[in-house]
């Protein structure tokens, strides 16, 4: 047990220090993760917003295929990744393996299909009355698809934040992809096992402390946009 | 006067069911056009037909004389609809109202313009402006839906029992908004509420649905079933309190019977010797100005169900009526029509 209680005390330490390794770690999740999160975006509320407003034939498929690559494994997504971008692979040219780049990759594919779903199904949820309210008021088709995304902002607040929060704790990904290379492509949690690894719990615990603050900084703002998307 | 809208021939149906069939009904601009019906006649059908949320499967309507279809998108912008159940955008006050304002390109005084409105249906723009939607009241926030469709100035208001749902302040407070448009602007209303007393009264013109058809003679007294067929081949309905109606003809045991108001004949004694086969001792409950035929509707309460009668204003003094008294109706077997 005691190398529990020495562990923790050696993260508050490295947390107070500011220690170089462990802070470099984190600011390379950080990175990482809004690359990712902001291209996820921008390609998954359009998608999703279409998906979720349009009746279009196949839309049942779409939707079933989306859902079903929300299960989709880190590793896999690294195993994909990796086949295309290593250099024997049909993007190898553009060097992309061991990269933070790669690994936003990874994890586009890892958040799409959260943001998509999310964002149609909140969408989708909206009130019939808010079609009929945005018509009688003279609202055309195209001031009705803007107001309808905007109505639906707080549950697409919550796509995203719900898909920063899968990116930033996943590990496969950054370390097939990624290789966990020190100061490089180091992240919180391929750190964390490397750590664990070598028996230095303080580090890994360290580290660990940061990836729950960031946890629970990501839920106080889900649940927070969820009072407020029901309202 | 000039109708502001037209149906003709109009038809809607859902599936395989005719939810709507109007072969000819005018709404004269500037009037206030009250619409009743029981549950399921067709009145949301035809307000939804009416603001161009929906379109008809058969008939054309003309909107000032032109047909409607192929600017629809146009014409919404002439006719607004009050749902039923306050429901407001997920923004502040003052967008709301100001929304359809900006659509239009309206940006000049829009805070004079949304501050007026505001006014109208009785808000305080000071403390309600910047409130978001969730800080309102139920009755507050139909009162915002109001004045989001007021501040446009449509030519039509359509108006979807907008006081169900709110308390009574905030009911007279819509009521006096939307008569307050008419005046001020010439809006035509279309009007249904189930606040009848308030309705026949400033209505200028009652159209009533039954069945997705309108009546021609305004509106009616409904009587449901159970009918029991009897041998003399009339059709009886046991009320409450042991009393029987009877009326002619054949239907089965769960249709609908209408009875025109204007032959329900109000007695103060028992009658001696008369030919209408029905003779029901009842209770006068209400008595309401029916405004578009200036006549008085009085509502007698008998055994359970609940007559009007429509009498003129001479016969009410004649009579004596008052809330509360003992009297009794004569009505023919023959004056129910089956729906």
């Amino acid at each position: 047990m005691d190398y529990i209680l020495e562990g923790f005390s050696i993260a508050i330490g490295l947390l107070l220090s500011a220690d170089e390794e462990t802070f470099s770690a984190v600011f390379t999740t950080l990175r990482v993760s809004t690359l990712s999160i902001f291209t996820s975006l921008l390609i998954g509320i359009p998608l999703g917003f279409i998906l979720g407003y349009h009746h279009f034939p196949g839309r049942r498929l779409a939707r079933t295929v989306v859902d079903t690559l929300l299960a989709l494994p880190t590793v896999v997504i690294g195993l994909l990744v990796y086949a295309f971008i290593s250099r024997r692979g049909p993007l190898g040219e553009l060097g992309l393996l061991f990269s933070l780049k790669g690994v936003a990759i990874g994890q586009v594919i890892l958040a799409l299909p959260i943001v998509i779903a999310l964002t149609a199904s909140a969408v989708e949820e909206l009130d019939e009355r808010l079609r009929q309210t945005l018509l009688t008021l003279g609202a055309d088709s195209k001031g009705l698809a803007l107001s309808t995304l905007w109505e639906a902002r707080y549950a697409v607040l919550i796509a995203a934040i719900t898909g920063y929060g899968r990116v930033i704790s996943e590990v496969g990904i950054s370390m097939m992809i990624g290789g966990n290379i020190k100061w490089h492509t180091r992240t919180i949690t391929t750190a964390i096992a490397l750590e664990t690894g070598k028996g230095q719990f303080g580090a890994g615990i360290a580290l660990g402390l940061v990836l729950l603050a960031l946890a629970f900084i990501v839920n106080v703002g889900v649940s927070f946009l969820r009072r407020r998307a029901t309202a | 006067m000039t109708a502001l809208m037209e149906l003709h021939g109009v038809v809607r149906r859902y599936g395989d069911r005719v939810a709507l069939k109007v072969d000819h009904l005018s709404l004269e601009e500037g009037r206030i056009v009250g619409l009743v019906g029981p549950n399921g006649s067709g009145k949301t059908t035809l307000l939804r037909l009416l603001a161009f949320l929906d379109r008809p499967d058969e008939g054309t309507i003309l909107f000032r004389g032109e047909e409607a279809q192929g600017r629809r998108e146009a014409l919404r912008r002439e006719v607004t609809l009050l749902l039923q159940e306050p429901f407001l955008l997920k923004r502040s006050v003052f967008e709301n109202v100001a929304y359809g304002l900006k659509l239009r390109g309206e940006k000049e005084h829009l805070k004079s313009r949304v501050d007026e409105a505001l006014r109208s249906v009785g808000l305080d723009p000071a403390r309600f402006a910047r409130r978001l939607w969730f800080q309102l009241s139920g009755g507050e926030a139909q009162r915002v839906a109001l004045a989001s469709r007021l501040v446009l100035r449509p030519r039509l208001l359509l108006l979807d029992e907008p006081t169900a749902s709110v308390d009574l302040h905030s009911a007279s407070l819509i009521h006096e908004a939307v008569l307050r448009a008419r005046r001020d602007w010439g809006t035509t209303l279309l009007l249904v509420s189930h606040d009848l007393a308030w309705l026949y009264d400033v209505a200028e013109e009652v159209v009533a649905l039954y069945g997705g058809r309108v009546s021609e003679r305004g509106p009616e007294n409904l009587v449901a079933g159970p009918w029991i067929q009897s041998k003399e081949g009339v059709l009886k309905r046991r009320l409450d309190d042991g009393q029987i109606l009877v009326a002619s003809g054949s239907a089965d045991a769960k249709a609908l019977a209408a009875l025109d108001p204007s032959s329900v004949v109000v007695s103060l004694d028992r009658p001696q010797g008369t030919s209408a086969r029905n003779l029901l001792k009842g209770t006068v409950s209400q008595m309401t100005y029916e405004n578009a035929s200036g006549r008085v509707l009085v509502k007698v309460l008998v055994g359970g169900l609940a007559l009007t009668a429509r009498l003129t204003d001479h016969s009410v003094r004649e009579l004596g009526l008052h809330p509360g008294l003992e009297v009794f109706l004569l009505i023919k077997a023959s004056a129910f029509r089956w729906l």
